[in-house]
């Protein structure tokens, strides 16, 4: 630790503890920078023995800066293996790969039917009102395929009558500008949110390079001494821009209607490698996409019943570049084209025959069209230009025979193209053990299954149209309590479960250098997830701590390759065992101030685990963030003003081999928010 | 956040704690002091607990997920050993360099590491010795090492940048002290330099399409004043090198896409593999099927042509040290004498097959001039250390060891 770092620490300790001690004296203040979350104390039947993590719109909206990347980082067990800042980072519930996440958007599922994932660095948080995680079983009455575990993500209609504005400014480390603007209006009838966001970053942090060694020598040549390098992130710029427009509308007769649209435009460079000598100046490595996503949807809700239906249509262009921009060599690298198209319709219906039953049925068919091509000459002809069918359709049935104990059965079958995919049914129960404290018995068991995405089946060179899709089997059971200890609430819950995966699907090299897929695995997840958090107020301090912790085996059981093979019984490449998040959030008077704890255990980079090779392993690292922020207030309006330090002890750590993260770093944002009735 | 959607919030429990504020204003000093000890104690409780994770990072603040340990080892190897390169996975920087001793049968794996404190780079693609100093060509990394054979301590490197055409350079052609070539994957040049001072002296144009077109070149081949040179990335040249004129005079086009190796007998017979491209499928380039091709040097006239069977491993070419004898690996290691006409039916070597008769996929091939003991390399799942197998010219297998991770290349001492 850095001198710096120490002075940084204490410095902030003493703030903190400076704060807390004015608390001592009585406020009459409720703390209103801490934003009202409703409260569902009722047990619903529609949540029947789901393992489930809902993230509010504090979590959410806590720093212009976050994508959905950062917020599952710091307040969820899922692991998100990140590039880098503002580059690709996927999520992987329980050991399990990126693809095996399913991410929902309004109810549109916005998996990419090219790579079957989801980039959450290009969804900022604000753009999400209200999230909720399903783990392992608990996503298959929400979607299909998610072998991991879905994200559900939502726009909330404005819960206040009239008109607000919010203006976030933030200015921060590494050139970086985060502007976000929002406008609010409520009628009796009427309701609109709409969202615009535009970050921009040369993101060319500086840190020291331990992958490279510079030497210097005599004029003789003679090496003289030699260090690690200080140097920069090469080519991490980044410029998004989104823009949402939500529109709801209810009536009196039960109906809600909703449309949300939203645009996304972004230019990010692909940061060099901490191994490359080239020159970014000399290249022009950067990946641009255009997307576009809109839903509609009407709702009609009767006593005993209720009715769903959803229109969707999303595209998405994507550019990738990579050529030298030399005034005296040209070569083109890639000039990659992908363009998807994709077309939905939903339809739900609940019916509560008795207040012990609950019955729904869903449908959906969706059309995906993909063009996929690239113009350099390291490339001939079409990756590919296809268009495939898919449907979803489910049955599910929820019963409470007695008041503590609630089962629910759920079938569901897809298909995609011609092919059939194998029934996915569940079965989910819970059991209440201890009214009081809400002890609640949960289990799962489930087979599920997923379909190859577009690039598993079609991408040349590599697609293999003879893939399978990966199946399933999963079993879980846990407890879920809130405790009432007054002054605190302490909740928490803790889940364990043992999960089978055949004809995993992995893109490996081949010998000719190009990649491939193929069903070649058999994988054993099992473990546990625990989840805790303490809320409390003690005088005019009010706490909220939540902490998770993931343990998570996630081994190759598949057939060796050849007799040389050491991957079997190995933890899968880039899945900790462990990984651990705290969070602490402290709110007095006007002031609150926040720390996150992140923790990744070791990870392997290769198929065999072997730690012993250099680069076999990347090392175990924490990762802590603060921010404190004050809010000032009039009749009108009210502003807050943030600070965040991110990285706090300068930690030196990368989450993917040879790929630098940055060091400690510095954001302001100043939230002006205008309220009128 | 919380669990499911059942927690109390902030401000529910504000209004709990006010009410119970207010409550006690009317209580007796005594109380008051008790209960005033309660919430100093419940907020002194409540500091801790806030500050909690940051106690928490405090303690582990030493660490960090990276770091300098790494020293530099010191080697001395003054024996006939073998470097061994394991390209490593393309965009992960895990390149390494193995040695392996044939008299000790002793390997030491990441010696550039540990000698030199600093990693090889992405995707290591050849290396080749001469006089004392091998010279690793490191694609994506932009970059060529010169480390000197028998302490693996870096002597001098080149880099893409100002001052040559290098992007991503594939291999290197010492001619003699003071002119090297180096080929590469992007750039439509080879760049000529020093090895003695590691400095661009030149480049020479490959007379390929700069924008929109091929213009990579790969393997060296010398004949003469000739330089033979494969393009292999979408292609199906040879390109011809005068290197007194320093520059492209001729070219040979083959019915195969993507020449892959060449070697030259010792009678002027330059042979070259082909991968045939990816094609499975009208859609895909090319059709797959490896083409063996005996050309000679002097007239640069294809002699021979043979199909050879798909491939599911990678082709390779060696040559014994009496360049008469031509090993080539086709799924299995096949071995010819230069003057036949066609390769033999029967493999050499099989690969090795497993209890449930899986051929193991070989990606690297070399012949050791000193005794002709043939190395191959197995890169198993081509995601984990690979192994490479030492035979005899016989045939026999003489020792077999774990390396890097996709080992594609050899040099001898």
């Amino acid at each position: 630790m850095t001198a710096r770092s120490c002075f940084l620490s204490a410095l902030l300790l003493c703030h903190s503890l400076v704060a807390v001690s004015k608390a001592t004296v009585p406020q009459r203040d409720t703390l209103s920078t801490l934003r009202t979350v409703p409260v569902e104390a009722s047990r619903r039947l529609r949540d029947t023995g789901l393992q489930k993590i809902v993230l509010d719109t504090l979590v959410l909206h806590e720093n212009i800066s976050h994508s959905m990347a950062e917020i599952l980082t710091q307040n969820s067990a899922v692991f998100v293996k990140s590039y880098g800042r503002a580059t690709e980072s996927t999520a992987e519930f329980r050991g399990t790969s990126p693809s095996h996440t399913q991410v929902t958007w309004n109810g549109m599922r916005i998996n990419s039917p090219m790579l079957g994932t989801v980039d959450f660095s290009t969804i900022p948080s604000h753009f999400i009102d209200e999230a909720a995680l399903y783990h392992g079983a608990s996503s298959i009455p929400l979607t299909g395929g998610g072998l991991g575990g879905a994200v559900e993500m939502k726009s909330v209609a404005p819960q206040s009558d009239g008109f607000g504005a919010q203006y976030v400014q933030g200015i921060g480390s590494f050139r970086t500008y985060d502007q976000f603007l929002r406008l609010n209006w409520k009628g009796r009838r009427w309701s609109s949110t709409t969202r615009v966001f535009y970050g921009r970053s040369e993101n060319d942090f500086r840190f020291t390079n331990y992958d490279k060694k510079t030497d210097v020598r005599d004029s003789q040549g003679r090496l003289i001494r030699s260090y690690h390098p200080t140097e920069r992130n090469k080519s991490g710029y980044f410029r998004d821009l989104h823009a949402q427009q939500d529109v709801f509308r209810t009536d009196n007769r039960g109906n809600r209607y909703a449309a949300s649209v939203w645009y996304t435009h972004s230019l990010r460079g692909l940061p060099f490698l901490s191994v490359d000598y080239k020159e970014d100046s000399d290249f022009r490595n950067e990946q641009g996409a255009d997307a576009l996503r809109g839903i509609l949807s009407w709702n009609h809700t009767r006593d005993t019943w209720s009715t769903c239906l959803r229109a969707g249509y999303a595209w998405q262009d994507i550019a990738y570049d990579y050529f030298t921009t030399r005034t005296d060599m040209r070569t083109d690298i890639t000039h990659s084209r992908s363009r998807a198209h994709s077309a939905l319709v939903q339809g739900a219906a609940d019916w509560m025959p008795a207040a012990a039953w609950l019955l729904t049925a869903s449908a959906e068919l969706r059309y995906d069209h993909i063009r996929s091509r690239d113009r350099s000459p390291f490339h001939i002809g079409q990756n590919y230009n296809l268009g495939r069918a898919e449907t979803s359709a489910s049955a599910q049935a929820r019963w409470r025979p007695v008041e503590p104990f609630t089962l629910a059965a759920v079938l569901r079958h897809e298909s995609f193209g011609s092919h059939l995919v194998p029934p996915i049914p569940a079965l989910l129960a819970d059991y209440v053990l201890y009214r009081p404290w809400r002890l609640t018995a949960k289990a799962s068991v489930a087979r599920n299954c997923r379909h190859p995405s577009m690039n598993d089946l079609y991408f040349q060179p590599g697609g293999n149209p003879h893939l399978k899709s990966e199946q399933g089997f999963t079993y879980d059971g846990g407890l879920e309590a809130v405790i009432p200890l007054r002054p605190w609430t302490l909740s928490g819950s803790i889940a364990c479960f043992d999960s089978h995966i055949t004809d995993w699907i992995q893109w490996t090299p081949n010998a000719k250098g190009y990649w491939e897929p193929s069903n070649v695995k058999r994988v054993h997840n099992y473990g546990a997830e625990l989840h805790l958090q303490a809320k409390g107020r003690v005088r005019a301090v009010e706490m909220d701590i939540a902490g998770n912790f993931a343990y998570t085996p996630s081994l190759n059981r598949g057939e060796r390759t050849n007799a040389n093979d050491a991957s079997y019984g190995k933890q899968l490449p880039y899945v900790p065992r462990r990984s651990a998040n705290l969070t602490a959030r402290m709110g007095w008077r006007t002031w609150t101030l926040a720390c996150h704890w992140t923790h990744y255990g070791q990870r392997f980079t290769t198929t065999s685990a072997e730690a012993d090779r250099i680069t076999g392993r990347l090392r175990p690292y924490y990762m802590t963030d603060v921010s404190l922020g004050k809010e000032f207030r009039w009749s009108w309006a009210s502003a807050n003003v943030r600070l965040a330090v991110n990285n706090v002890l300068g930690t030196e750590y990368v989450t993917v081999l040879s790929r630098p993260m940055p060091p400690r770093n510095f954001e302001i944002y100043v939230d002006l928010k205008l309220h009128t009735k | 956040m919380g669990v499911s959607n059942s927690l109390p919030t902030f401000s529910t429990l504000s209004r709990s704690m006010m009410n119970r504020t207010g409550a006690a204003s009317s209580t007796c000093c005594q109380e008051s002091r008790s209960r005033a000890s309660k919430q100093s104690f419940r907020l002194s409780t409540a500091a801790w607990l806030g500050l909690l994770p940051m106690l928490t990072a405090l303690a582990f603040q030493s660490c960090n997920g990276i770091g300098d340990e790494n020293d530099e080892e010191t080697f001395t190897d003054t024996g006939t050993g073998v470097f061994i390169l394991c390209e490593g996975n393309y965009q992960s920087g895990n390149s390494s360099l193995s040695y392996y001793d044939p008299q000790t049968r002793k390997v030491e794996n990441g010696v550039f590491q540990r000698a030199n404190d600093r990693k090889l780079g992405d995707t290591g693609q050849s290396i080749t010795l001469h006089d004392g100093t091998a010279y690793i060509a490191v694609e994506n990394s932009g970059i060529i090492w010169a480390i000197d054979a028998e302490t693996f301590k870096v002597k001098g490197q080149l880099t893409a940048g100002a001052g040559n055409k290098i992007v991503n350079p594939r291999y290197v052609h010492v001619a003699n002290a003071e002119r090297a070539y180096v080929s590469d994957l992007y750039s439509p040049f080879i760049t000529v330099f020093n090895p003695a001072t590691m400095q661009a002296v030149g480049s020479i144009s490959t007379q390929q399409p700069q924008a929109y077109g091929y213009c990579n070149t790969e393997q060296f081949v010398a004949y003469g004043d000739v330089l033979f040179t494969n393009c292999w990335c979408y292609s199906r040249s040879i390109l011809v090198l005068d290197t007194q004129k320093a520059e492209v005079t001729d070219s040979i086009v083959l019915t195969s896409w993507q020449p892959k190796c060449m070697a030259l007998d010792a009678r002027g017979k330059l042979w070259v593999i082909t991968d045939g491209g990816y094609g499975t499928d009208a859609a895909s380039f090319g059709d797959n099927e490896p083409h063996l091709y005996r050309i000679d040097a002097a007239t640069r006239k294809i002699e021979l042509d043979q199909v050879l069977d798909t491939d599911e491993a990678s082709v390779q070419l060696a040559l014994n040290p009496r360049r008469d004898t031509l090993y080539l690996v086709n799924n299995d290691i096949y071995r010819m004498g230069v003057a036949e006409s066609h390769v033999p039916v029967r493999p050499f070597i099989l690969a090795p097959v497993d209890a449930k008769g899986r051929r193991h996929k070989l990606y690297g091939l070399s012949v050791n001039p000193r005794g002709g003991d043939i190395y191959v390399a197995d890169a198993v799942d081509y995601s984990q250390s690979g192994v490479v197998y030492r035979y005899s010219r016989e045939g026999a297998l003489r020792d077999q060891f774990r390396v890097g991770i996709n080992p594609n290349g050899f040099a001898f001492k």
